[in-house]
């Protein structure tokens, strides 16, 4: 290309400018821009519904944008997607795994969709079985495995040519927490070895335990960037003081929830204060006459940040 | 930078590139053949009966017993040989449809709805036409396989006797099999359950084999019958296939061959069109 690129320190491997997605008379992707930099753990947080499969798609090739710019390695994956997606492994929602094949051959099959040669597709397979704790598992068919090793499977699956960029959509989604637990663990070594990670999840506590860096997505739009504890001191005071009203809060007057603390959010049976000190938020709002049934004092998380920017919760 | 600046020369290249981009590799749907002999290995035991067996049985049945049923009437309408070498050819071909389009049916349906492997597939460096194009050889090559192994048992047996004529057969096998396999792919990939399947089989592809000259001539058909007959591919698979196998003059050979592999073209072309639609959103 005749054109060499100003780098930001690091380099970004993905940059959105304006990009745009409309399905008909709905706009899925409002012009976002977003960079993810070469090694980073880079996340879209947001609701279901938000833009956050399509836009992974887009960075994919497998979806044409309506608009804007998107360049992955610097190239446009509408005119380089072949190439583009010979380096990126993608791992989608649903399993997408063949029933009929063995774990090891589910490997060994893609590794020549990649066009790497047999032996160079044998060794990495078998690397990855171990890496993923599958190798017991090489022969066995793939329909009666666990949830969580079939998810294990099919990233193992996405990492078989070694990509640059690993994009991961809602990876955790109908995993219980132990197997939760052992993918964020295969997912926090792979970072350390330097692939880049890119994932979408609803899910606050991964995003805030895996991302370097991640956008919040609301309505098709990025409404917040930074990094976690960024987006929690920027969005959200240091704790929050949750009341539980059983009954209802429609009828708990304005200025007293004013009073308690910086701000507050009303919920359909709770409010939610952020403020600097809980216990003593709690002890001011029993002055001011509150008699919640329950109530817990935390340091504020990115639930806060979203219901703060979007005043809703992310599972509403 | 801005798509408004660039000169004309750039969006002519990118043009080309986008093109280069959706258009088949040359070489990558082999990985999907690959894939699918992978797939074959575990379950061949299961498509043994209805790829191989079963054109056999049909064949000795209705050879046999429609044969003593027609008896001297057959040379009327085979020219002299017996029932069996009569409809062999035929059979042959017709298999090739039943085997090439229920192998276009579910297997693709599933990679598409059901197990959806084909959208992990196009994340690959591997494009929907790819896919398709991959899909589509190794149905070819699944159906030659089998035809190969009935042109044997038809040279075996004696029913055949003339290898070039078992080659020739094998040959519009295969072309069948890429008329009714494409054409059949690109229905699948339309679809969301198999109920459309049912649909087809039993009003299409089945009552087919009676109207394409299998068991009779098509000449004995009512003349509309024959016209609607005429257009579709296993007439011209059948009329092809008999006389090479009985050697026969071979009239419109041109025109027989040709139908087929229009029929394979443009069904490949719809198949990349209606596959790229439906995943590439």
């Amino acid at each position: 290309m005749g054109m060499t690129n100003s780098a930001p320190e690091p380099a970004a491997l993905i940059r959105a400018r304006g990009l745009t997605k409309v399905f008909g008379e709905r706009t899925a992707v409002a012009s976002i821009d977003f960079e993810v930099r070469d090694g980073e753990f880079f996340g879209f947080l947001g609701p279901n519904g938000a833009g956050k499969t399509t836009t992974m798609r887009m960075i994919a090739g497998v979806s044409p944008r309506t608009s804007g710019t998107l360049e992955i390695f610097g190239q446009d994956p509408d005119l380089h997607g072949s190439e583009i997606r010979g380096r990126i492994g993608v791992v989608h929602q649903q399993e997408t795994l063949d029933m009929e094949l063995s774990v090891r051959e589910n490997l060994l099959v893609f590794g020549r969709f990649f066009g790497m040669d047999r032996a160079a597709i044998a060794t990495r397979a078998d690397e990855l079985l171990e890496l993923f704790q599958l190798s017991d598992r090489a022969k066995d068919q793939v329909e009666p495995l666990s949830g969580g090793m079939k998810r294990r499977l099919s990233i193992a699956r996405s990492l078989i040519a070694s990509p640059r960029i690993l994009m991961l959509d809602e990876p955790t989604t109908g995993l219980d927490p132990q197997a939760r637990h052992l993918l964020w663990d295969a997912l926090q070594r792979l970072k350390r070895g330097g692939t880049t990670i890119v994932l979408t999840t609803h899910y606050m506590d991964e995003a805030e335990q895996l991302c370097d860096r991640l956008v919040v997505m609301d309505q098709a739009k990025i409404v917040a960037e930074g990094s976690p504890r960024q987006l929690i001191a920027e969005h959200a005071s240091r704790e929050v003081l949750e009341l539980r009203f059983p009954n209802g809060t429609e009828s708990i007057d304005v200025k007293v929830l004013e009073g308690i603390g910086d701000r507050y959010e009303r919920l359909a049976e709770r409010v939610i204060i952020g403020c600097e000190n809980g216990e003593a938020a709690h002890a001011r709002a029993l002055e001011h006459g509150l008699d919640p049934e329950s109530w817990l004092v935390r340091r504020s998380s990115l639930e806060d940040v979203f219901l703060r920017l979007t005043g809703r919760t992310l599972d509403e | 930078m801005s798509a408004a600046q660039s000169a004309t020369p750039l969006r002519a290249r990118s043009r080309l590139a986008a093109i280069r981009e959706a258009a088949p590799h040359p070489t990558r749907w082999r990985h999907i053949v690959g894939y699918m002999l992978a797939v074959y290995r575990r379950e061949w035991q299961g498509s043994v009966f209805s790829g191989f067996i079963e054109p056999i049985v049909v064949l000795a049945g209705l050879g046999i017993g429609l044969g003593v049923l027609v008896g001297d009437k057959a040379a009327e309408i085979t020219g002299g040989v017996s029932y069996v070498a009569y409809i062999a050819p035929a059979l042959m071909v017709s298999s090739a449809m039943n085997l090439a389009t229920s192998e276009a049916a579910w297997p693709i349906l599933a990679r598409v709805a059901w197990v959806r492997i084909y959208h992990a597939i196009i994340a690959t460096p591997l494009n929907a036409a790819d896919v398709m194009v991959g899909a589509i050889a190794f149905i070819v090559g699944k159906v030659a396989f089998a035809a190969a192994f009935f042109a044997g048992v038809l040279l075996i047996t004696g029913i055949t006797t003339s290898p070039e004529g078992a080659l020739g057969m094998l040959a519009v096998s295969i072309l069948t099999a890429f008329a009714f396999g494409a054409p059949m792919a690109a229905f699948s990939v339309t679809q969301k359950s198999d109920q459309g399947f049912a649909f087809l089989f039993r009003l299409i592809i089945t009552p087919l084999t009676f109207f394409s000259g299998t068991y009779f001539p098509i000449e004995n058909l009512p003349f509309a019958a024959q016209v609607l007959s005429w257009c579709t591919p296993l007439a011209h698979g059948v009329a092809l296939s008999r006389a090479l196998a009985l050697g026969t003059p071979l009239t419109n050979l041109g025109i027989h061959v040709a139908a087929l592999l229009l029929w394979g073209i443009v069904g490949t072309i719809a198949a990349i069109y209606l596959f790229r639609k439906r995943m590439l959103k």
